[in-house]
């Protein structure tokens, strides 16, 4: 009898509470030995998803970058996204590190691995998979419930901006992510279909992949209506402010005659996170401001 | 003092330093561990599964492993380099050996190799190969009917450097803007732990570069007498030189396909030891194998440490150490050789 209870405590000490495999957004199996409790996220739009559901008590760990929402930035930080002190995450004791195919190094998860430590990565193009994202953060964080709501509000707010200048006639729009090289949205960025909603139509849309390089010659050939320069500059530094002053001398593009020249702020409109109906709205509000007099 | 007893000495303290430097290096992190935490895991009373074991074994001790035999391989790579050439200033970087290596690597990387052995000996080929295109074509392009002249091998070291750059940035320029990151970050240079196999793999290649060139040391030091001399003495000059060429390319080559191009560990690490040492080959070999692995070993940790938790790369550390001796020894030692 002993013996039995002695197997059956074995055995229940060997199974797992509840072992989960989730598929990621990769499609690589990533098996955890029970649901994520500590979890250091090495992307900012990640980090913003689950303070955004609520889920940010299993949060333990955050990239330098990740400064939204303000609260984010009481958690440890681990380094950058390129180069994350691996010392530092193995002390906050991860069951689970998220990370994204784009902007994380390879080889820092091949180092993870290593070290037993599951990586589950993320990869958003579009608002669509954006909204798969949230919904796969809930169920990880165990913020079922918040999915529907945030989700529901995200897509709300969005159709609202897109409904408000359907019908309006569509501006050619040159958005630019980095000056020098000039390096523009391509037919896979998010930016792209942002452009899209927002009612205008990217100069640049067929091109290459997700980001791409294109001769200045060409953008001007192409007479964006509307110029937007990404503002790369963070709190506090003044780098990566763009630089209009070589737009404006380009006096034959019609976006220049109409003195449309914006700068947006990158940290609001490239995170793919639940901010991005606040990118969507800045957008819409450059390419039509008639729509929202 | 007798030669033997000058070596023995020169190894001990060096040695000693190596230690030093490494014990450090072990001990400090980000991790913030105490103390007493490290040292109960390397003495084996940790859990295997705790912090301070993964930190400590699993983290620090291959990434001091593989910081130890890349700088040792790159101060014997250059010792190599100044022995074939007669030149204080010749060094991997210097000579664009470091770039055609990157090349050769940035290649492999394109084409998809991982992080599994037979990738990374794959990886290492390439840099080999790489290393060696552009060693000799420097050497070709340098070599004139009265010997090697100082202006043209560096001249041409330059240009061979410059490039295999622009083939790099050739490649940068087309490869997905999000993988970006990643291939800057690696051409800068920079130590991380490499997993046991493939540590392995390092050591060998590494050993294997250095000892050709340890037992070529006598007639290295033959040669700095001329070649002519040297035919005289009975050292085969062209066989000798062919040798410890392919040695210090595969020493460069092996360093850059595991830690991207370090530059200057080559010129500053035996341009000191000559200064202590002397310039017997003999000596100056195996002693630029401990103290080029504690200059980069140094240098790492301090990489590591100055803006934690996040890292510099190695390399922009031993370039502000090496530039700054660059124009020393050309200012002073170069100056007197024809």
């Amino acid at each position: 009898m002993s013996v039995l209870a002695a197997a059956l405590l074995v055995l229940l000490a060997a199974t797992p509470a509840r072992a989960l495999t989730v598929r990621d957004m990769l499609g690589r199996d990533v098996t955890l030995p029970a649901p994520p409790r500590r979890i250091v996220s090495l992307v900012p739009s990640v980090t913003e998803s689950i303070f955004a559901l609520g889920g940010e008590a299993r949060l333990v760990g955050r990239t330098d970058w990740c400064d939204s929402p303000p609260a984010a930035r009481a958690k440890p930080s681990v380094g950058g996204m390129i180069d994350p002190s691996i010392e530092r995450i193995v002390t906050l004791e991860p069951d689970l590190v998220i990370a994204t195919d784009e902007g994380n190094r390879e080889e820092t998860m091949q180092q993870l691995g290593r070290l037993g430590i599951p990586t589950y990565l993320v990869h958003a193009h579009r608002v669509a998979e954006m909204l798969d994202m949230v919904a796969r953060l809930g169920g990880l964080v165990e913020r079922g419930d918040a999915v529907g709501p945030l989700v529901g509000s995200i897509r709300g707010r969005i159709e609202a901006i897109r409904a408000r200048v359907a019908a309006l006639p569509r501006p050619s729009v040159l958005y630019v992510l980095w000056p020098e090289p000039l390096i523009v949205p391509g037919r896979a960025s998010h930016i792209t279909e942002l452009i899209e909603l927002a009612g205008g139509r990217s100069i640049t849309a067929a091109m290459g992949e997700s980001y791409v390089r294109l001769s200045l010659e060409a953008a001007v050939a192409r007479a964006p209506d509307v110029i937007i320069l990404a503002d790369h500059s963070t709190a506090g530094t003044a780098a990566g402010r763009p630089s209009p002053e070589k737009w404006q001398r380009l006096t034959s593009v019609p976006a220049i005659k109409a003195g449309r020249l914006h700068s947006i702020d990158l940290s609001v409109l490239h995170r793919y996170g639940p901010r991005i109906p606040d990118g969507l709205e800045m957008l819409a509000r450059m390419i039509h401001p008639e729509a929202f007099r | 003092m007798t030669d033997g007893r000058r070596l023995a000495l020169a190894l001990l303290s060096l040695g000693a330093l190596l230690g030093v430097v490494a014990c450090t290096a072990v001990f400090v992190g980000s991790a913030g561990l105490s103390a007493r935490a490290v040292a109960s895991a390397l003495t084996g009373h940790a859990a295997p599964e705790s912090v301070e074991s993964i930190v400590t074994l699993r983290l620090r001790v291959p990434r001091v492993i593989v910081a130890t035999l890349a700088g040792g391989a790159l101060a014997v790579a250059g010792v190599a380099f100044q022995a074939l050439t007669r030149n204080p200033l010749a060094e991997p970087s210097v000579l664009g050996v470091t770039s055609g290596a990157a090349f050769g690597v940035i290649l492999a990387q394109i084409a998809g190799l991982g992080a599994s052995v037979t990738d990374t000996l794959a990886a290492a080929g390439c840099a080999f190969a790489g290393a060696l295109l552009a060693a000799a074509t420097v050497y070709a392009t340098a070599m004139s009917s009265g010997g090697l002249a100082i202006q043209t091998l560096l001249l041409a070291g330059v240009i061979v450097g410059i490039f295999f750059s622009a083939a790099i940035t050739v490649i940068i320029s087309i490869v997905d803007f999000n993988r970006l990151g990643g291939v800057v970050h690696w051409l800068l240079g920079n130590v991380a732990p490499v997993p046991a196999g493939s540590l392995t793999a390092f050591a060998l290649l590494a050993g294997g570069g250095f000892l050709l060139i340890l037992r070529s040391a006598r007639e290295l030091n033959v040669l700095a007498l001329g070649e002519e001399a040297a035919r005289q003495l009975g050292v085969d000059a062209e066989a000798l030189k062919r040798r410890v060429f392919l040695a210090a390319a595969l020493l460069t080559g092996t360093v850059v396909a595991f830690t991207g191009p370090i530059a200057f560990v080559g010129l500053v690490v035996p341009h000191v030891l000559r200064g202590i040492v002397g310039p017997d080959n003999r000596v100056l070999v195996p002693a630029s194998l401990l103290a080029g692995g504690a200059f980069l070993l140094a240098a790492d940790t301090v990489a590591r440490n100055v803006v934690a938790p996040a890292e510099l790369s190695v390399g922009v550390i031993t370039a502000f150490c090496g530039a700054p001796v660059f124009i020393w020894v050309l200012r002073t030692r170069a100056r007197v050789l024809p």
